[in-house]
């Protein structure tokens, strides 16, 4: 063999350090102080921040996305309906990007994708966090699901009540606790079993070598994918969409799959680049980081088109029952402004600093646009979900910001620590020759 | 250093060299048409006479030749025009989002399926015009100054933006098409013997020599024309769903509308290249550059656009019912059990459970099934097309106002016309231009051609290797 | 601008072997004039030390040219010189601008950055190439050394190309005749002379 062929030390195995360790811990601590300094705050200050019946004083309404009309019924607004709104919108938030690296994972075994053999380890890591969300999920929905979802209110479905709704009536046979709770558990527990299969036939190859494993992964990532392409549609009805039980957009699904795409890939890309950082993943190299970057930028535009497409027909067809959504968030002085904020972070800002070949070749940039990325699906998520929970009582404060930094220290912690559970390269993958000589 | 790994299938068979590959590719634009050639080129012509007389006599006598009326005011054109405009996405989606995705086995077919890209839009452009009745009048959507004062086109029109992204996705495609043939154009010229090809293909080339500098700029020119069709593919059939899907007519004012139209689009446009493929490769013996492997491959994407196509069919039936809308629930209901149930039935048979046939590798790898089955495919999207269009427009909001379409002879013979456009423009194409991009197999033959060869080096960031070293590598495996 | 008549060319059958050839071409200082391949060769254009192309650039400065002109036909002709209400729109409906904005745009940036590529590569329908070897088109990678760019004498080049293993290498001379061709007299003389190849070439094939 001659001089110039690189020969890697593919025997790495990630020690999750005590520096780590303190980086994580230093966010958890700092997002406990905020999340305490945020439950002072709407303690004391009922969480109107000042802009009391604000959304109210649009008389103009017909009626709203989640139902009736915010105030004439429903739930009395008291400071914890915001802790269980949040609490369900970061789990979800860091569920979605756990599940994306099961995802992942799965397309580049089903598009037999060569580059990504060297990092696949690492989206491999994130589904372990599943279970975590999974089970807080579930609790936040037998603790809050009142506050949270319009539906479960029985009155709704009584004909002697003040508050029925025929509209409801016919959506129960979807929207009941016992199709929802069905439901959750069956995906979340669905892609917790598949990350285990697929998790254990990965590391069985590095002890067996071979190729058998890798066609074995291919059924298990084309199965994943087939569950996971109904199962993300259904999922984001029920546990998003029905917070707005009137309101209702076919586009949905895929919408809430590209958010969480985009906010996956940014994260794995993260992860890669730290590690690389801490000195792993020794052989990664720039094109690796084309790639990843690459796909940040596609994404990022593929969900610009899905917004737009689903915006963009509600608009112009202006059927009340439909625009009452964007309604409710574009001409409130709480989340009005984050409807752009969300469109700068998530289509501008990443599609004009990307666009270059040498930005998706910079860790620097890279990094700040991943950061942008990930805020950016956060406040899309949470303008899916407080509006309709919250109403005029949101807010977007040292509650939500503190108990995201507390979920993505939870998270670097789990994914860290399967990292240690594995080599942190696959070293008998077939395609890893292709990935360590990747040059585009 | 490329390295391929050993779990790939080689992607040009049979032992090719790179001398082989401009030999099979261009012999048979050297040599006289076969006679199979002249008795397609017959049947498409004589299609295209007949249509064009029927069509002759519609434009003469106007637009009530067809089976049209005054609550089914679209049927057949716009239906031919969506499922022309479909089949015309495969091309530009193999050659531009396969090259970013840098997948290798388009290489054997992008440059036939592009060309079906450019025919099939052609095809769908026909009809939106005939359509306008005075298709003389062609130019009043272009934003032209006009005897009107200063009355412009208007901007907010669904109808307008489609003469935007059809003309440039037409103009675009034509000219990354083009831009591809230009190094072949250059080899077949430098191979005349005569004349008038010289004279052709020397014109066609234009002055390709093939130097390093042109080529950078070439790859470089080839990628920004890749990343600029994959949105405007998209954008395409986006804005054929908004020409539906802003509007207030139940089953089509649905958000799901844009990317399920683009990826029905690209189901019946892979179904379309894999028809005239599987007959291309026959005629001109090219096994060895379409494998199997090709087909298995557009199988593969066949069944994944097909079951996309199938969750948004489920979504749309799901909301249309959870919505509480008593039109989308009417519309949706309507579609399965109203008068034109067939047709839905045909659509879902066609589109959603044919296809799933391909699970199954040995139907997937049959060349009579994946013949069949792409026929079946296509027939299923202009139902859909069709579901989609008449279905949910014969019933007006107004009982009194209810119809049904009945196609006249002059609606099935425009469409006739349509194929005879088609497939004279196809066979013109197989037999004057090559069928397989001849530059991008030669570029990726040495590292595919066999299962033995896998490693060749390539210059990376490396410093020069010293003089004294002998800088010929040998060529066995590493 | 006066073409220089003569030249060294050397062979190469394998992309690989091109690469390291050309290499080893340039570290024994020897300046190549082009190489002509049948196919992209990846890499070629870094070994050969070329800068990367700067057709992205040209892509960019007409889309943006793209976009800004749409948006401004749009917003004049529908909000200032007849404005107009539509569907209860305002005059700039701007979420219904998208679509024809973004049309433009790639329109634009395609047709410039294809326009820029065809003039500065001089690539046109008359456009008569100037051919080192034939069989560059073909299955051949065709190395053109310049004599008269190079201090090294001929026979020192051809020492070089013999180290960098071509197949063959032989001096090539274009006439004045050949280098000053235009598209007519191309035409005048393929038809009245008929076809023929460069003796050059015939004796190579």
């Amino acid at each position: 063999m001659k001089a110039d062929v690189h020969h890697y030390d593919l025997a790495e195995n990630f020690v999750f350090s005590d520096k780590a360790r303190k980086s994580i811990f230093i966010i958890l601590a700092l997002g406990i102080v905020f999340f305490v300094i945020g439950l002072v705050m709407v303690t004391m200050g009922g969480g109107h921040e000042g802009h009391d019946h604000a959304l109210a004083g649009n008389g103009d309404f017909i009626t709203t996305a989640g139902g009736e009309g915010g105030h004439d019924h429903g739930h009395a607004y008291h400071w914890t309906s915001r802790l269980k709104v949040t609490l369900w919108h970061n789990s979800l938030f860091f569920l979605g990007i756990a599940v994306i690296g099961i995802f992942f994972t799965a397309i580049q075994y089903a598009a037999h994708a060569g580059w990504s053999a060297l990092i696949k380890r690492v989206p491999e890591a994130f589904g372990s966090f599943v279970p975590y969300a999974g089970v807080v999920l579930l609790a936040v929905f037998f603790w809050g699901g009142h506050e949270i979802f319009h539906w479960t209110d029985a009155s709704l479905y009584d004909p002697k009540s003040e508050h029925y709704d025929e509209i409801m009536v016919g959506k129960q046979g979807f929207l009941n606790t016992g199709v929802f709770l069905t439901l959750t558990v069956l995906f979340i527990g669905g892609w917790f079993a598949f990350w285990y299969a697929i998790r254990n036939n990965s590391k069985a190859e590095d002890v067996e070598g071979g190729t058998k494993r890798f066609w074995r992964m291919k059924v298990l990532a084309t199965l994943f994918i087939i569950f996971f392409a109904v199962s993300s549609s259904v999922s984001a009805w029920l546990w998003v969409m029905s917070i707005d039980s009137h309101w209702f957009s076919t586009m949905f699904g895929w919408y809430n799959f590209a958010s969480y795409f985009v906010a996956g890939l940014a994260t794995i890309t993260l992860a890669v680049i730290y590690l690389h950082e801490a000195g792993y993943l020794k052989a990664l190299n720039e094109n690796h980081l084309h790639d990843l970057g690459k796909f940040v930028f596609a994404f990022s535009i593929f969900w610009s088109y899905i917004w737009f497409s689903q915006f963009l027909l509600i608009y112009y067809a202006n059927i009340s029952e439909e625009t009452v959504y964007f309604w409710e968030r574009l001409r409130s002085p709480i989340y009005g402004k984050f409807v752009f904020i969300n469109l700068f972070l998530n289509f501008v800002f990443p599609f004009l600093s990307l666009m270059t070949r040498d930005a998706k070749r910079k860790t620097i940039i890279l990094k700040i646009v991943c950061y942008a990325v990930i805020v950016g699906h956060w406040i899309d998520f949470w303008l899916m979900i407080t509006p309709g929970t919250l109403k005029e009582n949101g807010g977007l404060g040292f509650l939500e910001i503190g108990l995201a930094m507390i979920y993505a220290a939870a998270f670097a912690f789990v994914v860290a620590n399967a990292l240690t559970k594995a080599p942190l390269i696959a070293r008998n993958h077939p395609m890893m020759q292709e990935s360590l000589h990747h040059n585009i | 250093m490329q390295i391929v790994s050993e779990v790939r299938e080689p992607l040009v068979i049979g032992g090719k060299t790179i001398k082989d590959v401009t030999n099979d590719i261009s012999r048979p634009i050297e040599a006289a048409p076969p006679r199979d050639w002249f008795a397609a080129m017959f049947v498409s012509v004589l299609l295209l006479g007949t249509g064009g007389y029927f069509l002759g006599d519609m434009l003469w006598n106007g637009i009530g030749r067809w089976g049209l009326n005054k609550t089914v005011q679209w049927a057949w054109d716009i239906t031919n025009f969506v499922w022309w405009v479909g089949i015309g996405h495969a091309g530009t989606l193999i050659s531009a989002v396969l090259l970013l995705f840098r997948q290798k086995w388009r290489t054997s077919i992008n440059r036939a399926a592009e060309a079906m890209t450019i025919f099939a839009v052609i095809c769908a452009a026909f009809w939106p015009v005939v359509h306008m009745g005075r298709p003389w009048l062609v130019y009043w959507p272009l934003p032209l100054p006009n005897t009107y004062g200063s009355l412009w086109v208007n901007f907010n029109s669904p109808l307008l933006w489609d003469v935007f992204a059809i003309s440039t996705y037409f103009s675009v495609s034509l000219v990354f098409w083009y831009i591809g043939l230009i190094p072949d154009f250059a080899t077949i010229r430098d191979r005349a013997t005569t004349k008038w090809p010289k004279l052709m293909y020397g014109l066609l080339s234009f002055g390709w020599t093939g130097g390093a500098r042109t080529w950078m700029h070439y790859e470089s020119v080839s990628l920004i024309l890749a990343g600029l069709s994959t949105p405007l593919v998209l954008s395409v059939h986006t804005i054929v769903s908004f020409d539906f899907a802003t509007s207030v007519i139940p089953g089509w004012h649905t958000t799901i509308f844009p990317p399920y139209f683009v990826a029905g689009a690209i189901f019946s446009g892979f179904a379309m290249v894999l028809t005239l493929m599987l007959v291309t490769r026959k005629v001109y013996r090219l096994e060895s550059y379409i494998t199997m492997e090709h087909i298995e491959m557009m199988n593969i994407i066949i069944i994944v656009t097909g079951s996309i196509v199938g969750i948004a069919y489920t979504t749309e039936f799901f909301i249309a019912w959870y919505s509480g809308v008593e039109y989308e629930q009417y519309a949706f209901i309507n579609r399965a059990t109203g008068p034109y149930w067939w047709s839905y039935w045909a659509m879902m048979t066609c589109n959603v459970i044919s296809p799933q046939l391909f699970w199954f590798k040995p139907i997937r790898t049959s060349l009579v099934w994946t013949f069949v089955l792409s026929i079946v495919v296509n027939i299923g999207m202009w139902f859909e097309r069709f579901v989609i269009i008449v279905t949910s427009l014969h019933r007006d909001y107004l009982p009194s106002s209810w119809a049904y379409f009945t196609p006249t002879m002059w609606d099935i013979m425009c469409y006739a016309f349509t194929f005879g456009l088609f497939f004279t423009l196809f066979f013109m194409f197989a037999k004057f231009f090559p069928v397989i991009n001849m530059a991008e197999v030669k570029a990726v033959l040495k590292e595919s051609s066999s299962k033995n060869y896998r490693a060749r080096r390539t210059i990376t960031e490396e410093p020069l290797p010293p003089l004294t070293v002998p800088v010929v590598e040998e060529k066995t495996a590493h | 601008m006066e073409k220089n008549k003569h030249f060294l060319v050397g062979i190469f059958g394998d992309q690989d072997d091109l690469l390291h050839g050309v290499e080893h071409i340039r570290h024994a200082g020897v300046k190549i004039h082009e190489a002509y391949t049948p196919f992209p060769v990846h890499g070629l254009e870094h070994a050969l030390g070329y800068t990367r192309s700067w057709m992205p650039r040209a892509a960019f400065v007409f889309g943006f040219l793209g976009i800004c002109s749409a948006i401004t036909m749009q917003t004049w002709m529908m909000g200032i010189d007849w404005p107009m209400i539509i569907g209860g729109k305002s005059y700039v409906a701007v979420p219904d601008f998208v679509p024809v904005s973004f049309e433009m745009t790639v329109l634009f940036a395609a047709f410039g950055m294809v326009g820029t590529f065809l003039v500065t590569n001089d690539l046109k329908p008359y456009g008569v190439p100037r051919i080192f070897d034939i069989r560059s088109t073909d299955d051949k990678h065709v190395v053109a050394i310049d004599l008269a760019n190079n201090t090294l004498s001929e026979e020192q080049i051809a020492q070089v190309l013999k180290e960098a293993h071509v197949e063959e290498y032989y001096r090539k001379d274009f006439t004045d005749e050949e280098n000053e061709g235009g598209f007519w007299k191309y035409v005048v003389d393929l038809f009245t002379n008929g076809v023929t190849r460069s003796s050059r070439i015939a004796n190579h094939r």
